[in-house]
């Protein structure tokens, strides 16, 4: 055996959930008491644009290629390959998507944009888990790869066809949307009446039900699924104990090696539905440069989620309703939100006081007066706030829980089989 | 791979991915491999004219085919072959530099710089090479003997288009969507705002901007295109002017599946392949002349009398415009008169448009 596990000193408390933990309803708490508060700011400040149907229904649509992204980030490093790799599957399923779609349909389209992005994820696999390559160092290697080979390839297929240019696929067909029958209009009516709380929660699932791609919605599923399949299943904490500690799964018996591929296999294809997404509902064609580096984003948002295809979600969900925010004339919109964070950093002041922790507490007070200052003496906020804001929350998390944050332990290490 | 101690290269190797996977995450690294389309032979010395494209290169089916469009004329006309070179995404300011250079020293004469990014390399270059002519599109800040800016006034067609604008509109709200938030674009911005205003003061006008930087994929997003238009149009903007590239195509489509009207920008759209299915919307065009100024530095070489200095294209020279193939244009009431007034007020220096908002 030539990899014994490195010595680790931290005491194992690290690892066994001995902290306190969010539990569900306390989760659903927070949720519901942010919603509240949101819908109280909306009132006071008239900002209608924050919760309405349309604004989530863009922001579904921008989040859930970084989503998917995330997502496949997720599972390679749950197996303990880091997939730097994805803007480049990303890549290759939006050109699939868009060169098998605009040709045998969009069904077809999304299972090519599928296996282009897989194709992309086995290839960092043999290059990572057969060769030992570093990880970083294949997935930049890939992202390059696959821009260079469409930007190539794009010139035979697309150039010359009806509608297409050398860096255009022709249209694809829409794979059409739907809006769930009643609910959609009743939901839309009651948003548009401006109550509190009701209105937004009924923005927040009218943007869930209005003009929905059916990819969206394998999109969202894939979510749960993800979580059910690497937590609940044999398989899954085969392939989660691949990332912790490969030499212990070795010796209990588990193919460290297939469970490595068939996770970053995944990966990829994940990725590639993304790009499938961008491709076919985001836009009706492949376009060089249309990812726009989301395949980052998308890591962004997964170690944004410490690992975990909730806190992903959510996290995607963040750089989503940011941009269509933005998209949408959100300087006006944004300028209300001031309001909820002097807000919550109050309320956060008031929970450390409690835990007498007073220094923390009055930076917090002098954060939140500063920011309420800014809502005060401005009207609008400049649109570089707004598209700095999920970075800045995303660091601001990071360094916040920079100690809770947990990758899998063995993420990025070279394995032999023993 | 190499017999370091295992402990210190695990750690390494951690700390390696910490770091990687945090800074390539965040600081969206975009990098990519660029190609050459190289021309074919000619005599040293008498290539012909070459251009170097901006960002987007061939096929962007705006800006660089203009140019492209303004060498493919010279090539029929002079009967040389010149060439034509794509740029590298995320390329320094050296390789731009490299790239002219390389390009005159090969004998191609002149050697034409697509958009503003390639001002500085220009300026290194023509130094370099004082014998050969240089241009650059969209910038006027470099001032050598070989360099010839080709510049144009923007605001003046989007004058015109937010003429055109004012009149169509029922709804009294017009939008904008620009790419990026530069300069260049502001121009587009200015004079569409300063057109409608002056025709119906009462007008609204929506400005959305995309991206901070073209970076963030603000002239290649067509998604992002459209949930603006799309968010324009439910603010009550029935007629939408995109300055966006290629996103330009997304509000487009949102236009059309809403049924209102949207303008092209600086090529004539109505008349674009990939915008056929949607042309039926596409108001007017507000164009500008790129193959036709990168044309007109050819013949001056050809002919042996280099253009040198700043060579400004208005609506005087036919330099930008708005075009009128779209059959709808002529159609609505009032609409082409105040057009061609405009037109005439401009060039007479009736009116002057600004070029920031």
């Amino acid at each position: 055996m030539s990899t014994a596990p490195a010595l680790d000193k931290r005491p194992a408390a690290a690892s066994a959930p001995g902290r306190r933990r969010v539990t569900l309803p306390v989760l659903l708490l927070i949720i519901a008491g942010v919603l509240a508060l949101t819908s109280l700011v909306r009132i006071v400040t008239g900002a209608d644009g924050i919760t309405n149907v349309s604004q989530m229904s863009t922001a579904l649509k921008l989040a859930v290629p970084i989503g998917m992204a995330g997502l496949g980030g997720l599972w390679a490093e749950r197996s303990g390959v880091i997939n730097i790799g994805l803007e480049g599957m990303l890549i290759l399923g939006t050109w699939f998507g868009a060169w098998a779609g605009y040709q045998w349909g969009p069904w077809i389209g999304v299972l090519a944009g599928i296996a282009g992005g897989a194709l992309g994820g086995l290839l960092h696999a043999i290059v990572t888990v057969t060769f030992n390559v570093n990880h970083i160092v294949s997935g930049v290697a890939i992202n390059i790869l696959a821009l260079g080979v469409t930007r190539y390839v794009s010139a035979f297929a697309f150039e010359g066809v009806p509608q297409g240019t050398s860096k255009q696929s022709p249209p694809v067909e829409s794979l059409g949307q739907f809006s769930v029958p009643v609910l959609s209009d009743g939901l839309e009516t009651i948003n548009d009446k401006g109550w509190f709380l009701a209105s937004d929660i009924a923005g927040l699932l009218g943007g869930l039900v209005t003009n929905m791609s059916p990819l969206t919605l394998l999109a969202l599923a894939l979510v749960p699924a993800s979580w059910w399949i690497l937590w609940r299943t044999s398989f899954g904490l085969r392939l989660r104990s691949c990332g912790e500690n490969p030499t212990a799964a070795e010796s209990l018996g588990v193919n460290v090696y297939k469970y490595k591929y068939l996770a970053v296999i995944i990966s990829g294809g994940l990725a590639g539905l993304g790009g499938a997404f961008l491709s076919i509902v985001a836009n009706p064609f492949y376009l060089e440069g249309q990812t726009g580096g989301r395949g980052y984003i998308g890591l962004a948002a997964m170690i944004f989620g410490n690992w975990m295809p909730g806190g992903l979600a959510l996290g995607a969900g963040l750089f989503g309703y940011t941009d269509s925010l933005k998209l949408r004339g959100g300087t006006e919109n944004v300028h209300a939100l001031l309001l909820l964070i002097a807000i919550l950093v109050l309320i956060g002041a008031i929970w450390l006081v409690l835990r007498k922790k007073y220094v923390g507490a009055v930076i917090a007070v002098a954060v939140s007066a500063l920011v309420f200052a800014w809502y005060a003496t401005t009207k609008e906020v400049p649109t570089q706030v707004v598209t700095a804001t999920p970075y800045v929350v995303t660091l601001l998390v990071l360094s916040l829980s920079a100690q809770r944050l947990r990758m899998p332990r063995a993420n990025g290490k070279p394995y032999r089989r023993g | 791979m190499g017999r370091m101690p295992r402990t210190t290269r695990t750690r390494i190797t951690r700390r390696c991915a910490h770091a990687a996977a945090a800074v390539a995450a965040l600081a969206l690294v975009v990098t990519g491999c660029g190609e050459t389309s190289s021309g074919g032979s000619g005599e040293k010395g008498d290539k012909g004219m070459a251009i170097a494209f901006d960002i987007g290169g061939k096929g962007d089916q705006s800006f660089n085919d203009a140019a492209y469009a303004g060498l493919e004329r010279a090539r029929k006309e002079f009967g040389y072959q010149g060439n034509a070179v794509e740029p590298k995404d995320g390329e320094s300011d050296a390789d731009k530099v490299q790239r002219l250079k390389q390009l005159a020293k090969q004998g191609y004469d002149p050697v034409v710089g697509i958009g503003f990014i390639y001002a500085n390399a220009t300026k290194e270059a023509a130094e370099a090479y004082p014998d050969t002519t240089f241009g650059i599109v969209d910038d006027s800040t470099v001032k050598a003997k070989n360099v010839a800016p080709l510049v144009f006034n923007e605001e003046q067609g989007s004058y015109l288009a937010g003429v055109a604008a004012a009149k169509a509109s029922k709804s009294k709200t017009v939008g904008f969507v620009g790419g990026v938030d530069v300069p260049l674009i502001h121009k587009f911005e200015a004079g569409f705002a300063q057109g409608v205003k002056d025709t119906d003061p009462k007008i609204k006008v929506i400005t959305q901007y995309l991206t901070e930087t073209a970076e963030e994929g603000g002239f290649s997003s067509p998604d992002k295109g459209k949930a603006a238009a799309e968010a324009q149009i439910e603010k009550g903007a029935d007629v939408i002017y995109q300055a966006a590239g290629l996103s330009g195509q997304g509000v487009v489509e949102a236009a059309a599946k809403e049924k209102k009207w949207a303008i092209g920008v600086d090529s004539d759209q109505y008349k674009q392949k990939a915008l056929s299915k949607y042309k039926d919307y596409i108001l007017t065009s507000a164009t500008k002349d790129v193959g036709g100024a990168v044309f007109a530095l050819a013949e001056s070489v050809e002919r042996g009398k280099p253009l040198s200095g700043e060579q400004r294209f208005s609506l005087k020279e036919g330099g930008v415009g708005v075009t009128e193939s779209n059959p709808e244009f002529g159609k609505v009431p009032g609409l082409k008169a105040a057009v061609d007034r405009a037109k005439k007020d401009i060039v007479d220096g009736k009116i002057e448009v600004a070029t920031a908002p």
